[in-house]
């Protein structure tokens, strides 16, 4: 039996069980963990051998392999991280109503809708983050129906994420006035988004690299996708890229994480640099050749 | 409020239908740019496609498409495929020679076999390409392959890359076939130069 999951390596999980359980993981999800994060690896792995009560590691891989009672769901959730908090990267933000927008709605009937996407979106911080600064910061707000979809791989962050409840961490860089104007208290330190922003935002599962649940989600103008391609590695990374580049409009664009860069990703899209942040955009007309 | 909530789902227009292994392979062949694109992002799971990859890829116009394919080679990943990306090493096109590099930098293990014979081959810059793979190796392994460059290599440029690459990840190991090359280069203005600063970075890491 793995140990109580303090840390430590688990009694009797060897370096190849470790080894088959990152590679299954990373066939599944993208991500890749290596020997140094055999901590945070053994951890999660002792979590989920107690819960599901396997004796072994045998055992448990069985288990996962056959997905017994959704032991893979269960697995990828307790692997991601969803550590973040309203107006992360705030730049972006204004990025996107002082420039984006512009460009998205230059010639977009208003009878079209603007599709906005928040992939992996964790707990919800992000997408409600966008619903909240479009209704501050985007004057057309009222003339444009725009849809706001929130995308993760981990089913419990998405339970989360449609309650729409969260600490006072989780609200640190919001301005007070917009906490009493899209908030109410639940407890001391607990705060229920409005309904009725909760309600105008719509929580899928999604897998970045698996081609078939991405293109469940096409059409969309913005994409954000940050702070996850870190976790992939290169091959991983590219096949994302290229699903990405599939659910965006001709002419859409992507904003990833301040450390992360597509350049060095994919070639597929290109740089733009505004005063706020630099994104990058699936070409409006593509090259039919060299 | 105007944020609309409506179904995520799209009609998906980008996701190949359930075709088949051979009508995927067909498709690497399409009239259709978005046909090719979708085979190639469907295939990438079985070593028997590298060679019809490695076809579609000679011939294939679109950058989109060439991407997609480098992809699915990498996502072999086995020694064919990156055989069949080692070509686009002496492509007169810088973008296909950087698309290669990169796509190889992905597959250091399967490049590995490769490294000897691309170190000296006959053109200097596909010797000074290959160093660049050598980056993405273990130190040890770099390093090694790095000295056998710096005790053999007759074009300086080539040289400057390999100690270009020792200062950022060589060994102590190096520093005698640095110290050597400073010696067959000593006539070489900015050869000696770059190597004591290799020679300093070394070094120092090594608390020497």
């Amino acid at each position: 039996m793995a140990n109580s999951g303090q840390g430590g390596h688990a009694s009797h999980v060897t370096p190849e069980d470790v080894r088959r359980l990152c590679e299954f993981l990373y066939r599944r999800t993208g991500m890749l963990f290596s020997d140094d994060k055999r901590y945070y690896i053994d951890r999660r792995l002792n979590e989920r051998m107690a819960a599901s009560g396997s004796s072994s590691f045998q055992s448990y891989f069985a288990l996962l392999r056959s997905d017994f009672d959704r032991e893979i769901e269960h697995l990828v959730n307790a692997f991601t991280v969803n550590e973040t908090y309203f107006f992360r990267e705030e730049h972006q933000l204004r990025c996107m109503t002082s420039d984006l927008l512009r460009a998205v709605t230059r010639d977009r009937p208003p009878d079209e809708p603007i599709r906005i996407w928040s992939v992996p979106c964790s707990t919800g911080e992000e997408p409600y983050s966008i619903g909240i600064w479009l209704m501050e910061n985007f004057p057309e707000v009222d003339n444009y129906q725009i849809e706001i979809v929130g995308s993760d791989i981990d089913t419990r962050a998405l339970a989360s994420a449609a309650e729409g409840i969260y600490g006072a961490r989780a609200l640190m860089k919001l301005p007070r006035e917009l906490v009493a104007r899209y908030f109410e208290g639940v407890t001391a330190d607990a705060y229920r988004i409005d309904p009725g922003l909760r309600d105008s935002i719509h929580f899928t599962k999604v897998n970045l690299v698996d081609p078939r649940e991405m293109a469940r989600h096409r059409n969309f103008d913005i994409v954000f996708c940050r702070n996850v391609l870190i976790y992939f590695d290169d091959a991983s990374r590219r096949i994302a890229a290229e699903n990405l580049f599939d659910c965006l409009r001709p002419g859409g664009f992507i904003c990833l994480g301040h450390s992360e860069t597509m350049s060095r990703i994919s070639s597929l899209f290109r740089v733009c640099r505004y005063p706020d942040a630099i994104v990058y955009q699936r070409p409006e007309i593509e090259r039919d050749q060299d | 409020m105007p944020l609309v909530k409506k179904s995520a789902s799209q009609p998906s227009g980008g996701l190949p239908a359930d075709d088949d292994h051979a009508g995927l392979l067909q498709k690497l062949s399409s009239a259709e740019p978005d046909a090719r694109w979708n085979a190639a992002r469907a295939l990438g799971n079985d070593p028997k496609d590298v060679p019809a990859l490695a076809a579609a890829l000679a011939i294939e116009p679109m950058p989109r498409v060439r991407e997609a394919i480098m992809t699915a080679l990498i996502r072999i990943g086995d020694e064919s495929s990156a055989a069949a990306l080692l070509p686009y090493l002496r492509s007169p096109d810088a973008a296909r020679r950087g698309a290669a590099i990169e796509a190889l930098q992905s597959l250091p293990g399967a490049t590995a076999p490769f490294m000897l014979a691309l170190l000296r081959d006959n053109d200097s810059d596909v010797r000074i390409l290959a160093i660049e793979l050598v980056r993405g190796m273990p130190p040890a392994e770099a390093t090694r392959l790095l000295c056998s460059v710096l005790e053999q290599e007759r074009h300086p440029n080539v040289c400057a890359s390999a100690v270009d690459a020792l200062a950022e990840l060589g060994t102590a190991e190096a520093l005698p076939a640095l110290q050597t090359c400073a010696q067959r280069f000593a006539e070489t203005p900015f050869l000696p130069f770059a190597i004591s600063v290799a020679i300093a970075r070394i070094s120092d890491a090594n608390g020497g």
